[in-house]
């Protein structure tokens, strides 16, 4: 019934992608232009006693050399971040100095020459040093070292009642490292002093266009809209590309309006790794409280977010686990409290799953050993305690039938049915053990997501289209592409609204000047509340073009109909017009405009902060994944074969889109479950560069059989609901279960690399 | 990136006086897989004056069997090492080892004398050409001269050769015929990946089955590459057993403690390369 979605048409940027034509932040060059780069800091923790940049400045070729004295505005942005360190450095990724020159072999030389006093401090390196008072302070004017506002809770029924119930009650710890969202693109900008009136114009490689400009203007001391920010292709973001370009983005706006000239700022690897943000490291605390027969009664978790030296997500990352943290299950007494602390280390940001990778690892892995405790297999006590309709959340919300869709039932049983999942899963226990070294496991988990923002910020979005003389449509989102395809499902959804073929469409770059602000391309939304946008403004549109051709045609509007380029009366379908004839007789012939604003926003979503209650999201996104692997009992060294996974998504826009999309988050999440980790000794980044950052090669690729499941969820843009980060969180818990079916050991720590998987236990360096 | 004037001879005579007139304010290249970064990190010496790329060299890319022995240029790249018929009908342990380093780009530049000069402790054909018992034809200027490649190696990352000597050569006896080889490498990921250990074996045994030649050498185990005699001498002359394949296991182990000291990974480690050995050498040898 639909011409132009849920096809997998190609992308609309392929073309240039594939050819070359899309220039990244880096790529761009302007004449005049300055380079570069920050001094960072030596320390982890220290004072800073004394900055000298004489040497820098006298050498040829260097232009300006700042330090914190040269803000001219505010120093201090969102989240704490200083665009450069004034007093003290609170960790090893703090800038002290940036200086500009005429070009990149210069600046790389001047960096060196400013000599910076220091006096170093302790510190405080990991969660347990953070909570533990007598560790020191990161900020001196926060006691406890909790980041502010990061502590969010759940409520629900009476937890005490719940444990006494209990028949079996378990208490497990576990934790998660830090780790790179590792893309291929290090961060790039450029920034160019605006020629016509005070004010500057950024582009780069930005997620998150709006809050860069807010957070520049600040430091500027200018007006939001004297900033103006330009998106450059992206080679991948995850949620990364935020905090580091917005440091970027300001020390070389600074030098831009200091010198009158553009300034370039690329990072290096290196740097790149020193200076972005990482998945939170977490601890988390579960207790959980079942029936004999498996029925869950009661669970309490603490968890703790590691958040660095400053932290602008922490408060919502935490908001994101206190919601999900309890699992895709009904239980009546649920206790939840997410902490986030500051520590002198590299700092927490967004990941894809912000929150869930953490949080779903350790859920499912608890649900495992609970199953096993009670000797039940892990498809039963999931089946038993999932989700489905009717139910209500820890919340409160319900999953009203016919408004939020509850499909893990089926969608579990549907794994396990495919893969085998229990009579392999008794066969490998039993084979545990046999003589062979090479273990086969398989692992089961689910999950569900909130889709959007929900009651973490408003999730409203922006679009402008419009359409020009010769029938071309020009697309601008609010919401960034990074990769993940949203430019096309946004394509995808206006030619469907609209009846024109695809190749009418041209996509522009976000341009702040242009669209409105609609927060941080975040939280899945870009086709829930992005698309949400898009539909409003095609439908505006259409609704102009069809009361001119209703004219035209001399019909009546309703009777319209738009397909294939043509706007034709459906009564009399020889009583037609192309969609262009329509076009011009609206320009040129009656001066009407055709560009609309799509403005979407769901409202506030309703949350009690003394209990968490409320409805959290509007609606919610399911997953489940079997895995089977093998592991080599002597080395540690853990081979996935195969994955099988189902999400619940609504309705795919683009199915071939969808699926890479779960494609990659699998891998991904494989990385995360088995190699990757940013490791830190004493505050100092050890893993700079990917020869010690281990993401998967395609040589660890498993065989993938990704089933997409359609709902008529009413909530998105033609059904469509949440895709771009589900597929990350299921594969950690996944692959620990099935390690744990393998072996018969538990491992509560990620990553399972060689020396957990052998000796159960982590060695440091 | 440090300051460098780049060279490229014609020929090897024009290479080697160039490095006896630029001695350590040289450096070549050949695959520039290590040399690279090592350049990017700022960590070759700060007189460093030019860079002689040898890549071209027609007189340093050849594989060439001469009566008893195989003889291999010292620019001949993993990846035509891996696929040579010769290395793989005399010595496929070394074409075992060429075929797992790095990734197709990798292999297709990376050079058997960048592997060997470099000397990192997890290079892979090292331990191979170990096992060979190979020897490096060096050059200064016209002079020539032989060395067991196990003497090259001083230390981690280091090697004693003069910074006016080239390896022209790396040559070594066939492996006799009803001589066996195997070669496996450990690492955290599946491609592009460092060997957290690596195993070069070879094995031959009688007709009675008994041991009659072998050799082992572990990379990444000792700081200095080399083969394990003490574990060599308690298999040789014996009818092997699965015991006594563990106990050599054992010895190898112990000697890494001896030789490297008790560090952070030892733990991981002793258990490891205990199974692996004792997978390699089941891998090829018919045990009692
Ligand atoms: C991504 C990546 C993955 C890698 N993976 C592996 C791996 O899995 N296993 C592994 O073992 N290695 C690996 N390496 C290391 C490297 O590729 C190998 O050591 C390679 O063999 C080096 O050869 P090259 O020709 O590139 O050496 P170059 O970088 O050109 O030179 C290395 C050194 O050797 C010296 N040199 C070169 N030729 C001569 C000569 N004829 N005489 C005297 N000195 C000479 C140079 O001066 C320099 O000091 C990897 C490297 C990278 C970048």
């Amino acid at each position: 019934m639909y011409k132009i979605i849920n096809k997998s048409v190609k992308r609309i940027d392929a073309y240039e992608k594939v050819t070359g034509k899309a220039k990244y932040g880096a790529d761009l060059n302007l004449t005049h232009q300055l380079y570069a780069k920050t001094v960072y800091s030596k320390y982890p923790h220290a004072k800073i006693l004394k900055i000298d940049t004489r040497e820098a400045e006298r050498l040829e070729g260097v232009v300006a050399v700042i330090t914190a004295e040269d803000v001219p505005g505010n120093n201090i942005m969102f989240g704490k971040f200083p665009v450069l360190a004034k007093d003290e450095v609170k960790y090893i990724g703090d800038g002290v100095a940036a200086v500009a020159a005429e070009s990149r072999e210069i600046v790389e030389k001047a960096v060196r020459l400013i000599k910076v006093e220091y006096q170093k401090l302790a510190g405080v390196f990991n969660i347990k040093e953070a909570i533990d008072k007598n560790n020191g302070k990161v900020h001196s004017e926060i006691e406890d070292n909790l980041i502010e506002h990061s502590h969010h809770l759940l409520r629900s029924g009476d937890i005490e009642k719940g444990f006494k119930e209990a028949d079996v009650i378990l208490e497990r710890t576990y934790q998660t490292q830090f780790v790179d969202q590792a893309y291929i693109e290090p961060e790039a900008i450029i920034v160019i002093p605006d020629p016509y009136k005070v004010g500057v114009e950024i582009h780069g490689s930005i997620q998150n266009p709006y809050s860069i400009r807010t957070n520049v203007a600040t430091v500027l001391g200018l007006k939001i809209n004297q900033v103006k920010v330009v998106q450059s292709t992206i080679g991948g973001s995850f949620g990364g590309k935020d905090e580091s370009v917005m440091l970027m983005a300001a020390r070389s706006a600074i030098i831009a309006m200091k010198t009158g000239r553009p300034v370039k700022m690329v990072l290096t690897r290196e740097e790149s790794f020193l200076e972005s943000s990482k998945r939170h490291a977490s601890k988390a605390k579960y207790k959980i409280g079942a029936k004999r027969d498996g029925t869950i009664v009661a669970v309490e978790n603490n968890v703790y977010t590691q958040g660095g030296a400053y932290n602008n997500k922490a408060m919502f990352v935490n908001w994101r686990a206190s919601i999900h943290a309890a699992g895709p299950y009904a239980i009546p007494n649920i206790k939840t409290d997410i902490y986030g602390v500051y520590t002198n280390t590299v700092y927490g940001g967004a990941y894809r799953g912000f929150s869930a990778p953490q949080i779903v690892f350790a859920n499912e892995s608890l649900i495992d050993e609970l199953a096993e405790e009670l000797n039940i297999s892990p498809q039963e006590i999931r089946i038993k305690n999932c989700l489905k309709p009717g139910d209500e959340l820890g919340t409160g919300q319900i999953l009203l039938p016919g408004k939020i869709p509850a499909p893990l039932e089926k969608m579990i049983n549907n794994v396990c049915k495919k893969t085998d999942f229990e009579s392999k899963r008794k066969k490998y226990i039993k084979e545990r053990e046999s003589f062979n070294p090479i273990k086969k496991g398989i692992g089961l988990s689910c999950t569900f997501r909130g889709a959007g923002l929900g009651g973490e910020g408003i999730d409203s979005a922006s679009a402008t289209v419009t359409i020009d003389i010769d029938g071309s449509i020009l697309i601008q989102s609010g919401l960034v592409e990074m990769g993940q395809g949203m430019r096309t499902a946004h394509a995808q959804i206006v030619a469907e609204v609209l009846g024109v073929s695809l190749d009418r469409i041209t996509f522009c770059n976000t341009d702040t000047s242009v669209t409105l602000d609609c927060g941080p391309t975040v939280a899945s939304r870009g086709t829930l509340a992005g698309g949400n946008a898009m539909l409003i403004a095609a439908r505006k549109l259409l609704d102009r073009l069809h009361k001119r051709a209703a004219i035209m045609l001399d019909c009546n509007i309703i009777d319209l109909v738009s397909e294939n380029n043509f706007i034709f009366n459906r009564l009399d379908k020889s009583r037609k017009l192309t969609f262009k004839e329509v076009v011009e007789e609206c320009l040129k012939g009656q001066g009407l405009s055709l560009s609309a604003q799509g403005w979407y926003t769901p409202g506030p979503e309703k949350l009690s902060s003394e209990t968490g209650r409320g409805n959290a999201y509007p609606t919610y996104s399911y997953g489940a994944s079997v895995i089977e692997l093998n592991v080599d009992t002597q080395t540690g060294k853990i081979n996935v074969e195969k994955i099988v996974a189902g999400y619940e998504i609504g309705r795919a826009i683009n199915p071939q889109i969808v699926k890479g999309q779960f494609y990659g988050g699998i891998l991904q999440g494989l990385g995360y479950a088995l190699i990757e980790e940013v490791r830190n000794k004493d505050g100092y980044l050890e893993t700079k560069n990917y020869d010690d950052f281990l993401i998967p090669s395609s040589f660890d690729m498993p065989e993938m059989e990704v089933t997409i499941y359609e709902s008529d969820d009413p909530v998105g843009p033609f059904r469509a609901k949440s895709v771009g980060e589900l597929g990350i969180e299921l594969m950690a818990p996944a692959v620990a279960n099935a390690l744990y079916n393998a072996t018969g050991k538990r491992i509560r720590e990620l990553p399972l690399n060689l020396e957990r998987v052998l000796l159960g236990k982590t060695l440091r360096k | 990136m440090q300051n460098f004037n780049f060279i490229r001879p014609d020929n090897l005579e024009e290479a080697c006086d160039l490095l006896v007139r630029y001695k350590d304010r040289a450096k070549l290249i050949t695959g520039g897989t290590d040399l690279i970064i090592a350049l990017r990190e700022e960590k070759l010496p700060n007189c460093l004056e030019i860079i002689i790329d040898i890549s071209n060299l027609k007189e340093l890319n050849y594989i060439k069997e001469e009566g008893k022995y195989i003889r291999i240029g010292s620019g001949v790249r993993h990846a035509e090492i891996a696929n040579n018929k010769l290395i793989k009908k005399y010595a496929p342990v070394l074409s075992m080892a060429s075929s797992v380093v790095g990734s197709p780009q990798i292999r297709n530049k990376g050079t058997i004398a960048g592997n060997i000069i470099t000397a990192s402790p997890a290079a892979d054909t090292i331990p191979a050409l170990i096992v060979l018992d190979s020897i490096l034809v060096i050059r200064k200027g016209k002079e020539k001269r032989k060395m067991f490649l196990k003497d090259v190696f001083e230390g981690p990352n280091k090697v004693n050769l003069k910074s006016d000597e080239i390896v022209c050569e790396i040559y070594f006896e066939k492996l006799p015929l009803g001589a066996k080889s195997n070669f496996i490498k450990l690492a955290r990921r599946n491609a592009v990946d460092k060997s957290r250990m690596n195993i070069a074996v070879v094995a031959q045994q009688n007709k009675n089955k008994e041991i009659t030649n072998i050799r082992i050498s572990v990379g990444s185990l000792t700081p200095i590459p080399e083969r394990f005699k003490d574990a060599e001498d308690l298999l040789l002359g014996k009818l092997p057993t699965q015991d006594l394949i563990q106990k050599a296991g054992k010895k190898i182990a112990e000697e890494m403690i001896n030789k490297s000291g008790y560090r952070w990974s030892t733990e991981y480690k002793e258990p490891v390369v205990k199974s692996l050995i004792d997978r390699v050498l089941n891998g090829i040898v018919e045990v009692e």
